[in-house]
């Protein structure tokens, strides 16, 4: 086995004396798709938070291409490849659809117009609209822009906490259908999701997360098809979009 | 027309100071105390560079922008960046700025001692036009250019420049500039700088219009200042253009045909009455802290 591209060891996140993260580990292969699931603060956004440096870890070890993160923060890492797509959207509502996607290459430099373009190819829709204020968007529309806002980043690792929350079934499938064909491009995906088997349909590895530790992990085909790991913690199957 | 040009100037002032004042807020969401400091500050250092360092008038102006810059950054490490993550970081910071502005200020009148200050003799260009029956001297002129290119400089920074995109995503959602690879640190630290450097420019404009700095000068400016940027809306960089023009005309106008007695009523009063019709401002319509 290769050296995974990103790898997380004995990670524990704390909010004062509330210990949110106690020992997670997992590691995710170049171009493939990880994922954690768990339910409703499991600690899964501690997790990217921490990895992604917008939290400091309390204990633990990040690794990112071979070289340590730990305390790296997340200005310095959006320009090395290691991007986050973030729960809620989070996009810049008052600024145009443009300027998002100028604000994802802060640190690309040239070859940003190249890269825009490139997503309104992916996107039409926000091509069209692209002079409008992203407020302006449907909440679907809203995370496509915050997905395109994270590629013309370039990232060769793309952290995406919960992308199908609060949207549509229909919006939903097409959100899946874009990580479907960013991890086919090559780029590494670390995907944290409520929605567990979907997000397990789409991975090619599964950690199930609870009260901040890891309890099974293994393929994610492997965990679906697994009785016990479904009654226990994917719970009855949701309908998408639903919390 | 001799007033109308006179309101302009004074005014023009006044705008100057208060879009670095607002400046900070919109974007930071902080109001910072210390501003009217770097404004009487840069004045007496504006004179002094004249008096002193031998510059013209008009080289100390970009001197004094660095200075008023530098100072910024002081202002933003010492009585700021360490409160920041406190629950009550807005009123922290707006007590420790005071405090900053109170030893600025002592540290003038340690330099300068109490007495005011003016320019040296002949410092002032002679020139003088004739503009529609009105006298305007070239200092004035210089004046109004001077804020205005600072001013279209500012709004074109920050609408149009990779700089100013940052400043509003830092305005709008702290968390994701941070995503998207934002040093927010580093954009606050130079928010302050551009603030204080339009304000120290202010400052010694001020000065040079009137020929005259004084250790409360600062003083008198804190509530203009705060005027204009609650009339003009608070955040929004025309609306303290305007409201700073409406301030000057209105205190040259009240002067001129009520009596200098009359000043501040007649223009904080019109400031309230614009208050009375449009509570969140002239330019206050949109979100307050959009810029």
């Amino acid at each position: 086995m290769s050296t995974p591209i990103l790898s997380v060891e004995d990670l524990r996140v704390t909010y004062g004396r509330v210990e949110a993260v106690r020992g997670v580990s997992f590691t995710a292969e170049q171009g493939s798709l990880v994922t954690l699931v768990g339910a409703n603060g499991a600690g899964k956004s501690s997790v990217i938070n921490a990895v992604s440096g917008l939290l400091r870890p309390a204990g633990g070890r990040i690794t990112f291409e071979g070289r340590d993160i730990t305390r790296t923060p997340a200005h310095k890492l959006v320009g090395r490849g290691l991007v986050q797509v973030p729960e809620g959207r989070q996009i810049l509502a008052t600024l145009t659809i443009e300027e998002n996607l100028r604000m994802g290459a802060w640190h690309t430099g040239a070859g940003a117009q190249r890269s825009i373009d490139a997503v309104y190819d992916r996107f039409p829709v926000l091509a069209e609209r692209r002079a409008l204020p992203a407020g302006s968007l449907s909440g679907g529309e809203q995370q496509m822009l915050a997905i395109a806002r994270a590629l013309v980043a370039a990232p060769t690792v793309m952290l995406m906490d919960e992308p199908s929350m609060g949207l549509a079934p229909k919006i939903v499938d097409e959100v899946f259908r874009v990580i479907a064909e960013i991890r086919a491009s090559g780029t590494t995906v670390v995907l944290v999701e409520q929605n567990a088997r979907r997000a397990l349909r789409a991975a090619d590895h599964g950690y199930v997360l609870q009260s901040g530790e890891i309890v099974h992990s293994g393929p994610a085909a492997g965990l679906l098809a697994d009785e016990r790991i479904v009654q226990a913690y994917l719970g009855v199957e949701t309908t998408p979009g639903q919390h | 027309m001799q007033q109308l040009l006179n309101g302009i100037f004074i005014g023009s002032i006044y705008a100057l100071f208060a879009i670095g004042f607002t400046l900070v807020f919109g974007i930071l969401d902080r109001l910072n105390l210390a501003h009217p400091a770097v404004f009487a500050t840069s004045a007496f250092v504006g004179i002094e560079l004249v008096e002193r360092g031998g510059l013209s008038l008009w080289a100390a102006l970009p001197v004094v922008f660095v200075f008023g810059a530098v100072l910024g950054l002081v202002i933003e490490r010492l009585a700021f960046r360490p409160l920041k993550n406190r629950p009550d970081a807005h009123f922290a910071g707006l007590i420790s700025s005071i405090a900053l502005a109170g030893m600025l200020i002592a540290l003038l009148q340690w330099r300068y001692g109490p007495d005011t200050r003016r320019f040296p003799a002949g410092a002032f260009p002679e020139t003088r036009y004739e503009v529609a029956g009105a006298q305007v001297t070239l200092a004035q002129l210089v004046i109004l250019a001077v804020s205005l290119t600072l001013m279209v400089g500012l709004t074109y920074m920050v609408t149009r420049t990779r700089l100013g995109r940052g400043m509003r995503a830092v305005a709008e959602n702290p968390t994701a500039a941070r995503v998207l690879g934002v040093d927010v640190d580093r954009i606050t630290a130079v928010t302050f700088a551009i603030s204080s450097a339009l304000g120290a420019v202010a400052g010694v404009l001020f000065a040079i219009n009137v020929n005259t700095a004084q250790l409360g000068m600062g003083y008198a400016i804190e509530l203009k200042g705060l005027a204009v940027i609650i009339v003009g809306g608070m955040g929004s960089l025309p609306g303290a253009l305007i409201g700073g023009l409406v301030l000057g005309l209105a205190e040259v106008f009240a002067v001129q045909y009520i009596g200098s007695s009359w000043r501040d009523v007649i223009a904080f009063g019109l400031l309230f009455l614009i208050l009375l019709v449009r509570p969140q401002g002239l330019l206050g319509a949109r979100k307050v802290r959009e810029v």
